[in-house]
């Protein structure tokens, strides 16, 4: 090895001698050496941008205290009534232009975000509109769906992200040439109930899964659902086969329930089957399910401690 | 049990990476947890289809129970075929209530009445997947396990996955027991295959990352600049950051569905100097271009950033998830302006 590199300084043929079986070599050494300094370069870089993006926050702090202390003291002014008399404080409090703009920059983000969050906002795009509907249910704000819409040869969709069940062509070839606030508009009432009704299941799948029997069957849209439920009474637990149709697909509530249960279940069953179809068709499902267990539960406790009988 | 349905569990068995068969066969939940325990998972695969032969013996497995185990190994490893993409079409506007023991009840009524000799067999799974496995026979023959057909449909869409098998003669046959049970009234083959499903589910379930322009900032993502040594200077960093944003408008930020291939027939003119005539009668010149990749879209967006291509590429390869297609006709385009256009 040391032959091989005769013009070297003595250290590194040193070193080359050292490690002439093994597999470290000057290159290697180098490669570690230069990765080294590109660590370090790299949490140098860093630290000082951290410090930058301190120093900077320091001075909006600074910035907003000042400012605060300005309106302070213009609110209190105001109180005492001074505003009026002196006429050099109020060229003092005329804005600056870029404050005026300011204002107005946040004034437009904050409408943006208010109609981002009633559920149909849109951006201009060079060819058109990019629509955006955002669901929600109960409060909840859920999947938010997107429409590329042309205006220019004529009004068209070029590209969206709704999903392929909800009947998007059918809308767009009613409404979406004459009316198209009429579009969006049922279009948000398609997907918002479909929105509606998949948290439904969702939910009563995570949060009633041990009241649950067999499998839940449903299908893209969620408006079928097939499903087998325990049901306490009071000669033990009873088995409800609940059959839930959804034909408004505008509605996240069902149009039909047909709930049942087994044939030899004792008659105050029947009357409890009837009344479970009418809470499906009137509450959400886990709604349903909630007061079910709270139906339980107080009967439970009439049964604990009829009314009446002496504590 | 009967010795068909023995070798058809062996030889299923057989194709299943000796990890994860513990896995598919608790998928499967015909064998207890028990008998599972006991398999020795030590021995070559040979033992151990023989061991779960053993096992299913025990339990008196039958040709259901088979044929439902080799839908749950192709749906874990759909990738080892290759899927066509169907789509369907109906008139009726009406609200569909699909119903699956509906759908499943129709599908087997339509099918077995024009041949009685199919094994037809029924998985649904939680992302509303409805899986079906058909094992044809003929009119004379009982239905031969290993020539099988897989479809792969989403409740109330329009698009149905078929695993295209050795006996093409059955496809009508299946297409119209298909849109008699789906309430549709008319189905076409779509020009896009692959062997990546999820991809194709991609691609027409619109899941793949399309960038939306809106008001609402998403998360900015934090490039990672591990890679990047602070001290070099690139000379071309606006050109690098002009690719990088027609990329993104083009191909979104999420990864691209993945398709192997895209075909291009062309039956164009061939354009020359009209003085060097290289052609002596005008017909059009027939060519096939195609690309292959393990992963073309992702490799269609890295040629721009690697120096490769210009970017916009030419829309004939970034239509490709919007069109749903990767088999295009290109023919000549007949008006005044002289150039192609892509056949619908």
């Amino acid at each position: 090895m040391t032959s091989a590199f005769p013009l070297l300084p003595k250290s590194w043929r040193e070193m080359e001698k050292g490690k002439s079986n093994s597999e470290d070599g000057v290159l290697a050494h180098l490669e570690r050496l230069e990765a080294q300094a590109r660590e370090s370069a790299l949490k140098q870089e860093e630290k000082e941008q951290q410090e930058q993006k301190l120093a900077g926050l320091k001075a909006r702090v600074q910035e907003l205290r000042a400012r605060r202390d300005e309106l302070r003291a213009k609110l209190e002014l105001q109180q005492k009534g001074l505003l009026e008399k002196e006429g050099v404080e109020t060229d003092k409090e005329q804005p600056s232009a870029r404050a005026v703009l300011e204002w107005k920059i946040r004034s437009m983000k904050d409408l943006l975000q208010l109609f981002y969050l009633t559920g149909i906002s849109g951006k201009l795009t060079k060819r058109g509109v990019c629509f955006c509907i955002s669901t929600a249910y109960e409060g909840t704000y859920l999947h938010s769906y997107y429409l590329d819409v042309l205006t220019k040869p004529e009004v068209q969709i070029q590209r969206h992200s709704v999903p392929t069940f909800i009947p998007l062509e059918q809308l767009a070839r009613k409404h979406l040439q004459t009316d198209i606030r009429r579009f969006l508009a049922v279009l948000s009432d398609h997907l918002n109930a479909y929105a509606g009704r998949r948290y439904q299941v969702d939910q009563l799948q995570e949060r009633f899964s041990d009241r649950l029997e067999g499998t839940l069957q449903r299908n893209s849209l969620c408006n079928l659902l097939v499903f087998h439920y325990n049901v306490s009474g009071h000669s033990g637990s009873f088995l409800f086969s609940a059959k839930l149709l959804y034909s408004d697909p505008c509605c996240s509530l069902p149009t039909e329930a047909i709930v049942s249960c087994t044939p030899n279940a004792p008659a105050e069953l029947a009357e409890m089957a009837a009344a479970h179809s009418e809470t499906f068709r009137r509450l959400a499902l886990h709604k349903a399910f909630d007061s079910f267990s709270k139906a339980e539960e107080t009967q439970d406790q009439a049964l604990i401690s009829p009314p009446g009988s002496p504590q | 049990m009967d010795e068909v349905v023995a070798e058809y569990i062996r030889r299923t068995v057989l194709k299943i990476p000796r990890d994860e068969i513990l896995d598919v066969l608790r998928q499967w939940g015909f064998l207890s947890d028990t008998q599972l325990g006991a398999i020795n998972l030590r021995q070559t695969k040979e033992s151990i289809s023989q061991e779960v032969v053993q096992l299913c013996e025990e339990n008196s497995a039958d040709l259901k129970q088979a044929a439902i185990l080799d839908i749950i190994y192709n749906n874990i490893y759909p990738n080892k075929r290759m899927w066509s993409v169907y789509q369907m079409k109906k008139t009726g506007e009406e609200t569909d209530l699909f119903d699956f023991s509906n759908f499943k009840k129709k599908f087997k009524g339509r099918l077995q009445s024009a041949l009685k000799n199919v094994t037809i067999s029924f998985r649904e799974y939680e992302d509303n997947a409805i899986w079906i496995r058909i094992a044809w026979g003929t009119p004379y023959t009982k239905p031969n396990q290993y020539k099988t057909s897989y479809v792969v449909y989403h409740s109330q869409t329009p698009y149905v996955f078929i695993s295209v098998s050795v006996l093409k003669s059955n496809l009508p046959l299946l297409c119209q027991a298909l849109v008699v049970a789906s309430n549709y009234h008319d189905i076409r083959e779509m020009e896009l295959r692959s062997h990546c499903l999820n991809s194709l589910k991609d691609i027409v379930f619109k899941r793949y990352s399309q960038n939306f322009q809106t008001h609402y900032p998403k998360q900015q993502k934090n490039v990672p600049t591990e890679n990047v040594d602070v001290r070099i200077i690139q000379e071309d960093k606006s050109e690098k950051e002009r690719i990088q944003r027609v990329n993104q408008e083009v191909f979104g930020d999420g990864p691209q569905p993945k398709l192997e291939f895209a075909q291009y027939k062309l039956e164009t003119m061939f354009k020359s100097d009209p003085n060097m005539d290289v052609l002596e009668r005008r017909e059009p010149f027939r060519c096939l271009v195609k690309f292959s990749s393990p992963d073309l879209l992702e490799s269609l967006k890295s040629l721009a950033p690697a120096g490769m291509a210009d970017a916009p590429l030419s829309p004939l390869l970034t239509c490709i998830p919007q069109k749903a297609r990767n088999y295009f006709k290109i023919r000549e385009r007949k008006d005044v302006l002289p150039g192609s256009f892509v056949s619908p």
